[in-house]
């Protein structure tokens, strides 16, 4: 478990649609503020590179400090953003994998509108929980 | 790329590392210069740059060429050591600070990301940054690892004003003053001297000077000494076109005449020494020293002997010096040497041997750890390499190598690698690849903050520059270079780059990003004393939801101490806290219908308007009543509702506390406009519009005395919403607007609302009228103030028990001028209210409901209509007159349990008011909860011998919690029915009175009076009779409660009305009101007037059940010697027929347990079946063993149970079927067989019944029940054993 990480689903529109921070470290006031700026810029990179590639998974795209951004842009351009500290690539890609199922299964649900902000808690908890394994 | 000089890197190179002249002069000579305001520096400085000075140069190679650009660079001796860091950092610092100042004032926010792209690079990026790198790379010059800062040349100059200007010559190159470059070793001593003799032509004659150059000349050489004569304007009033010294004193006065006493001959005299001493003297000298050092280079280094020698030579040197910066060079040792070639060819712009050397002396400074003189190298060869515009990637490469070792050097290396990361951004700016340039910025930041700052915010261009352009990034820089610059206390730069971050987040639903972005505008700006600006920057972070609670807190508590000190209260239009429901929003306005209370106008319009139909007038309850008045009213306002003067209209809005904390609102008020109604006085249409406006405004000046609004005060929790309700009272007729709602919140800042923004949304409660316009939702016409009518129910319980009994007051009171008549009033539930006669308004009670002698029955029947219709009419003489009130009684009984609404509406007319009102009407709307109390049924069985008479079981449960109710009569309504007691209450309930949860059977002899007064013959007199039993105490002298009379009769008829029962009672049915009291003392001390429970039940009839009666009829006892085989015994069934259809009964008698029948009467009588089979087990003689026996075995095949088989058998017909006529009476014989003595139960029959159906159609309630099943029951039948035997 990585002590510093934040997680975002930002839609197409660049709205985030669902934000966690999983990291196991003491929640900063300050920091959540702060990933989110870190972030933020990092799309301007993903622009960049989602399109360079075929794969889903861009890696580490970004770092900030010691700060490290891992990106899985989805074939709809949802883009799952991934803040971390560690090193941990294998276990990033397969987080990825497993929240991207997560997030179909959300857009399977009729009730759900693609791009508004994605409130199940059962999604939540499964993310937490991926989070816990493999991060 | 065209010229790699010409890109803004090559210029600063080209200007920045060129040859610099040590310069030494007398105090004469400064003085001198001062004259013109300048020093001796300055004064020469405009003339060291040459643009086109065309010499030719040869360097190492044989071919010279010509060198187009020159720069020398004039330092005094004092000056040249590397500059101190406090010093420099302060400098530094006060440029960004005026920088600072002076941008604030200028900046305008860039509103648009869209308008900030399209502008020329030029004006997007702040020319400050140029200069502030070039500050900053001048705090590293004269470093002792690089020569480029060496002084090539030392110029003295000495004034003609000094005594033995020769001997000063030589006085001034005093070691003891040099620079420590030139005495520690750094550097050669042995330095290009140039001898200067400045005359003043305001000191003297030139002759003098002339003869001391003579002097000069023969002391130091022909060629190395030159005379200046300048000041030669005497009045020193000339005054220089585009002042050439302007850019070399920064720090001058606009008023200073800067050069004011030189004339232009002495400008081209300095220009022309200038000229001569670089190119005559200073290149010529580098020329040489190239050659020479090169020679040098080639002898030692040069060739592949050398390279060996020099490998082998290092490692084995590497032992001896190992300092922490590597060896230490001199400046004759090899080393040094090729640096100094490699700096003067690139100085000179022979940029192919500086490399070389450069190259040579990299791998030299690698192996030998001297990583500080290796990085400097390696910066010297990207730069070398940019301007040979070569190998990019080896440049760049260079450059990274560079930036890296200076890095790992830590804090000593700091500086230069702030330098390199400079040259290097630079570079890849000039390339285009700005995104790399702005990483590089990014890595310069360390531990300078300030400088840290600003190279952030050079980063943040570069995205911005960046094709595409990166606008996430720039945003990300510019905030975290503000927070550098916040650090540093550059609090106007900070905002400065917050600001301009805006526009990148304005539209973003990243909502930490904006809330920090604007919280800290906002802080930064109060601390400036801006607090205009800073509350606005504020507003847009107070609802901030998803913040957490202290966040949230902090938010609002800034905001708040930032108002304060505005020190005067912010109208704020849309105020984000607390949120405004537009959509919730109600108007609450009373026309011809008012309301009673708050809780009747929330009823659905509807359910009034059904009620009301058959009060109101019909002429206008059908059509539109608005078109009655079309005449009189304006037609465009035709549809605009109307509201009266003096009467409120309430509006009801919700609050929404976004926050987790809780906060204040205070004076919540409406903000309404009131104007004239224009019809009534205009004349033309332009008129009319004129004075609207007019009055308009003037009628909102005056508002406080045309309208009164009310102001509510109120804190909302974290999370809470509330609805408020306002209300605004026009006092004057006209045209009232509600135009929005305003509130002051934690009495700071006032937020307004407009309620046309969102017109859509909005729902008037009077839904008939939907608005075209939504500006006329509300918009109201104000008519002339009327009678209004206020109603209020006196002590209507909100709580009760059902049964419960009480008479009410209603009063009705007119605060009006004028009298209203015609009432008429209306009630939804007569069950449970209806109006009483006046006389009965004083009357007391209970007693007024207990039986009088002189009760007339007559008024009873008026009753029934009324109530039956709801609606009561006011008597015609009845009306309300002005300032009075008129109180009604009414009588109240909770009828059923549950949540009852009531509903009633009042309906009246006022006389010659107004001519758009007639008549209004009054709605109240009471919310009653009813509790169960007491769970009352009926049973009524026929008395099998006589069909006249009923037997009556009552079953009472008290269902309360905690009430105690006293019993007090059962009364049977109608006067054909006897009721009396079949045994006395006192057995039953001593108390007489029911605890909660207690429950009581009793049992009632009922009497058909019909039918024995016709047995005896004679009409019975009312006194007679004996309809009502008194439960009570028995000694109790009180009264009966008069169930025949006025209410309780009444309500009695609802009741019957209710539950679809005809009024008219019918021969067997019979209905009971029991009535209870309860002591109120308990629980309300003030008053122990008990109060009454009627409880009704309606058509109890005997036939309900079922509509045949048997009776077993035969021995209870019998004798009998088991000696004989058997014991039969004869029993005989009567069975009536007490309906009136033709019944046909099927009896069936059964012996086996195993039937169904059997086993639920087992169940439901819960009696084991041993105590059945008595003490049959018991064996008296020891014969009757045998017959037991026997008796066993002729059973054994019927059950395999011996203990559940009862112990005789049926004999005779198993099943008989017999038709019975209506009200006919049959008898049927049965038998059974004991073989045991014991007590046997005999109902093990089932008595199946069929009703044949009637022709005629008077009884269809029974019809609907045409058969049943009756189980038998007990008959106990005691079977003995003689004694003797016969």
């Amino acid at each position: 478990m990585t002590s510093t990480a934040c997680f975002i689903i930002v839609s197409r529109n660049d709205i985030p649609i669902y934000e966690a921070e999983v990291g196991s470290a003491a929640k900063r006031e300050d920091a959540a503020q702060l990933h989110q700026f870190v972030l933020h810029a990092a799309l301007d990179i993903v622009q960049d590179l989602a399109w360079t590639t075929s794969a889903m998974f861009l890696k580490a795209i970004d770092r900030f400090n010691d700060l490290v951004v891992s990106v899985y842009v989805t074939a709809g351009h949802t883009r799952f953003m991934l803040l971390h500290d560690s090193r941990n690539e294998d276990g990033i890609k397969s987080f990825f994998q497993e929240v991207h199922e997560l997030y179909i299964k959300i857009l399977l649900n009729p009730l759900y509108l693609p791009g508004s902000r994605i409130t199940s808690s059962h999604f939540d908890t499964k993310v937490r929980a991926l989070a816990r394994k493999y991060l | 790329m065209a010229d790699p000089a010409s890109t803004p890197l090559g210029k600063m190179l080209l200007e920045e590392i060129t040859p610099v002249v040590m310069v030494l002069c007398t105090p004469y000579v400064e003085e001198s210069c001062l004259k013109n305001g300048l020093s001796l520096i300055q004064l020469l400085s405009p003339f060291c740059d040459f643009t086109n000075i065309d010499v030719p140069v040869r360097t190492a190679s044989d071919q010279p060429y010509r060198l187009r650009k020159f720069k020398l660079r004039l330092f005094y001796s004092s000056d040249i050591r590397q500059p101190n860091l406090e010093v420099a950092k302060e400098r530094l610092k006060k440029v960004i600070t005026h920088v600072g100042e002076k941008n604030f004032l200028e900046s305008s926010d860039p509103s648009q990301v869209n308008n900030l792209l399209p502008r020329p690079e030029s004006e997007m990026l702040p020319s400050w940054f140029q200069f502030f790198n070039k500050e900053l790379v001048r705090t590293l010059s004269f470093s002792d690892h690089e020569a480029f800062d060496h002084p090539v040349a030392c110029l003295l100059v000495v004034s003609s004003k000094d005594d033995e200007p020769v001997n000063r010559f030589v006085d001034l190159f005093n070691t003891n003053k040099l620079p420590s470059l030139l005495n520690d070793g750094a550097m050669d001593p042995k330095i290009m001297k140039h001898y200067l003799l400045l005359h003043d032509n305001q000191d003297g004659p030139f002759n003098k000077a002339t003869k001391l150059l003579a002097d000069m000349r023969n002391a130091f050489g022909q060629n190395d000494c030159q005379i200046i004569c300048f000041n030669s304007s005497q009045d020193g009033k000339i005054h220089h076109q585009d002042n050439p010294w302007a850019p070399f004193k920064s720090d001058a006065l606009p008023t200073e005449n800067l050069g004011g006493f030189l004339n232009l001959d002495d400008l081209n005299e300095i220009k022309d020494f200038m000229q001569e001493l670089s190119s005559k003297h200073i290149i010529p000298y580098m020329e040489q020293k190239i050659r020479v050092l090169n020679q040098q280079v080639s002898a030692t280094r040069k060739g592949f002997r050398n390279q060996i020698k020099n490998l082998w030579w290092r490692k084995g040197k590497e032992d001896t010096i190992d300092t922490a910066n590597g060896p230490v060079y001199t400046f004759n040792s090899i080393e040094s040497q090729i640096r100094i070639l490699g700096d003067y060819a690139f100085m000179l712009g022979d940029y192919e041997l500086a490399l070389s050397n450069y190259r040579l002396i990299s791998t030299d400074y690698k192996l030998d750890k001297a990583w500080k003189r290796y990085a400097g190298v390696q910066e010297m060869m990207g730069l070398t390499y940019f301007l040979l515009d070569q190998s990019r990637k080896d440049a760049e490469y260079c450059m990274e190598n560079a930036f890296n070792t200076y890095l790992k050097l830590g804090s000593a290396g700091r500086r230069n690698t702030t330098r390199c990361g400079l040259w290097w951004a630079e570079m890849l700016k000039t390339r285009d690849q700005l995104k790399e340039a702005a990483t590089v910025y990014f890595r310069i930041c360390g531990e300078d903050t300030l400088h840290s700052a600003v190279m952030l915010e050079q980063a943040s261009f570069c995205y911005l520059l960046s094709k595409p352009p990166m606008l996430h990034k720039y945003g990300f820089h510019l905030v975290l270079s503000g927070d550098h610059y916040k650090k540093c206390d550059q609090i106007k730069h900070a905002i400065r780059t917050y600001r301009s971050a805006i526009p990148v987040y304005k539209k973003t639903t990243w909502s930490l990003i904006k809330d920090h972005v604007h919280f800290r505008i906002g802080q930064w700006y109060a601390l400036l004393g801006m607090y205009d600006v800073a509350v606005t920057h504020m507003l847009e972070v107070l609802a901030s939801t998803h913040q957490s609670k202290t966040t949230q807190e902090l938010f609002l508590r800034d905001f708040l101490q930032i108002v304060q000190k505005t020190g005067k209260t912010f109208e704020v239009l849309k105020l984000q806290l607390p949120v405004i429901n537009i959509s919730s929003l109600k108007v609450i306005f009373e026309d011809q219908r008012t309301n009673a209370s708050a809780a009747a106008a929330t009823v659905k319009e509807s359910l009034w308007r059904s009620l009301e139909e058959d009060i109101i007038p019909s002429s206008t309850a059908r059509s539109n009543w608005l078109e009655l008045q079309s005449k009189i009213m304006p037609r465009k306002y035709k549809e605009s509702n109307i509201c009266v003067a003096g009467e409120a209209l309430k509006v009801d809005i919700e609050f929404k506390n976004p926050l987790q904390i809780p906060i204040s609102v205070s004076s919540v008020s409406l903000m309404c406009e009131l104007s004239a109604n224009p019809e009534e006085d205009a004349n033309s249409s332009n008129n009319e519009v004129q004075n609207n406006e007019d009055r308009t405004s003037t009628s909102s000046g005056d508002i406080n005395s045309c309208l009164i609004l009310s102001e509510v005060d109120f804190s909302l929790e974290g999370g809470e919403t509330t609805v408020v309700q306002l209300t605004v009272t026009p006092r004057i007729e006209g045209i009232l607007k509600i135009v929005g709602v305003k509130w002051k919140l934690s009495s700071a800042v006032v937020g307004l609302c407009n309620f046309e923004f969102n017109p859509v949304n909005k729902r008037v409660v009077r839904g008939r009228r939907k608005q075209h316009s939504p500006s006329g939702d509300l918009k109201f016409l104000v008519i002339k103030s009327l009678p209004r009518l206020e109603g209020f129910i006196h002590s209507l319980p909100e709580k009760t028990y059902a049964g419960d009994l009480w008479p009410l007051v209603l009063e009705l009171s007119n605060q009006s001028k004028f009298p209203v008549k015609n009432l008429k009033m209306k009630i939804s539930n007569p069950r449970f209210l209806y109006a009483g006669n006046q006389k009965e308004l004083n009357a007391d009670f209970p007693a007024c409901l207990k039986k009088k002698m002189n009760v007339e029955k007559s008024g009873r029947h008026a009753n029934v209509n009324k109530t039956l219709q709801n609606l009561y009419h006011f008597p015609e003489d009845i009306s309300v007159q002005e300032e009075t009130s008129l109180s009604w009684p009414l009588w109240f009984r909770a009828a059923v349990p549950g949540n009852i609404p009531l509903y009633i509406t009042i309906y009246y007319e006022m006389e010659g008011v107004s001519s758009i009102m007639k008549y209004r009407t009054l709605r109240m709307h009471y919310n009653l909860q009813v509790l169960p109390s007491l769970d009352v049924s009926f049973q009524l069985s026929t008395r099998p011998s006589r069909s006249q008479e009923f037997l009556l079981r009552m079953d009472v449960v008290n269902k309360t919690s905690s009430e105690c109710f006293q019993v007090h009569q059962l009364s049977s309504v109608g006067q054909q029915w006897e009721i009396s007691l079949l045994q006395p209450v006192d057995s039953i309930l001593p108390s007489q009175s029911l605890f909660a949860g207690q429950s009581l059977s009793c049992f009632f002899m009922l009497k058909d009076r019909r039918r024995s007064s016709t047995s005896e013959d004679s009409i019975p007199s009312l006194s007679h009779i004996q309809s009502d039993v008194r439960l009570g105490p028995q000694d109790n002298s009180e009264a009966f409660f008069d169930v025949s009379s006025s209410p309780l009769a009444d309500f009695h008829d609802c009741e019957r009305s209710s539950q679809g029962m005809s009024s008219q009672g019918c021969e067997y049915k019979v209905d009971f009101v029991f009535i209870t009291q309860l002591l109120k003392g308990n629980s309300d001390s003030s008053s122990n007037t008990p109060l009454v429970f009627s409880h009704h039940a309606c058509d109890c009839s005997p036939s309900s059940m079922s509509p045949i009666s048997w009776l077993v009829d035969g021995p209870r006892t019998i004798q009998h010697n088991f000696s004989a085989p058997l014991c039969e015994v004869n029993l005989k069934m009567t069975i009536t027929n007490s309906s009136d259809a033709i019944v046909s009964v099927h009896i069936n008698t059964f012996d086996s347990p195993s039937s169904n029948n059997q086993l639920i009467d087992d169940a439901t009588t819960s009696q084991p079946p041993e105590h059945q089979s008595g003490w049959s087990e018991i064996p008296i003689v020891n014969d009757t063993k045998i017959i037991t026996t026997e008796a066993l075995t002729t059973r054994v095949p019927k059950s395999l149970s011996l203990e559940s088989v009862p112990q005789f058998i049926w004999s005779g017909t198993s099943s008989t079927e017999l038709v019975l006529q209506p009200r006919s009476t049959a008898e049927i014989p049965l038998q059974i067989c004991v073989f045991t003595p014991g007590i046997y139960d005999l109902s093990n029959y089932v008595l199946n019944w069929n009703l044949t159906p009637v022709n005629d159609g008077e009884n269809q309630g029974e019809a609907n029940k045409s058969s049943g099943v009756c189980q038998g029951y007990p008959y106990y039948l005691s079977v003995l054993e003689s004694n003797f035997k016969d």
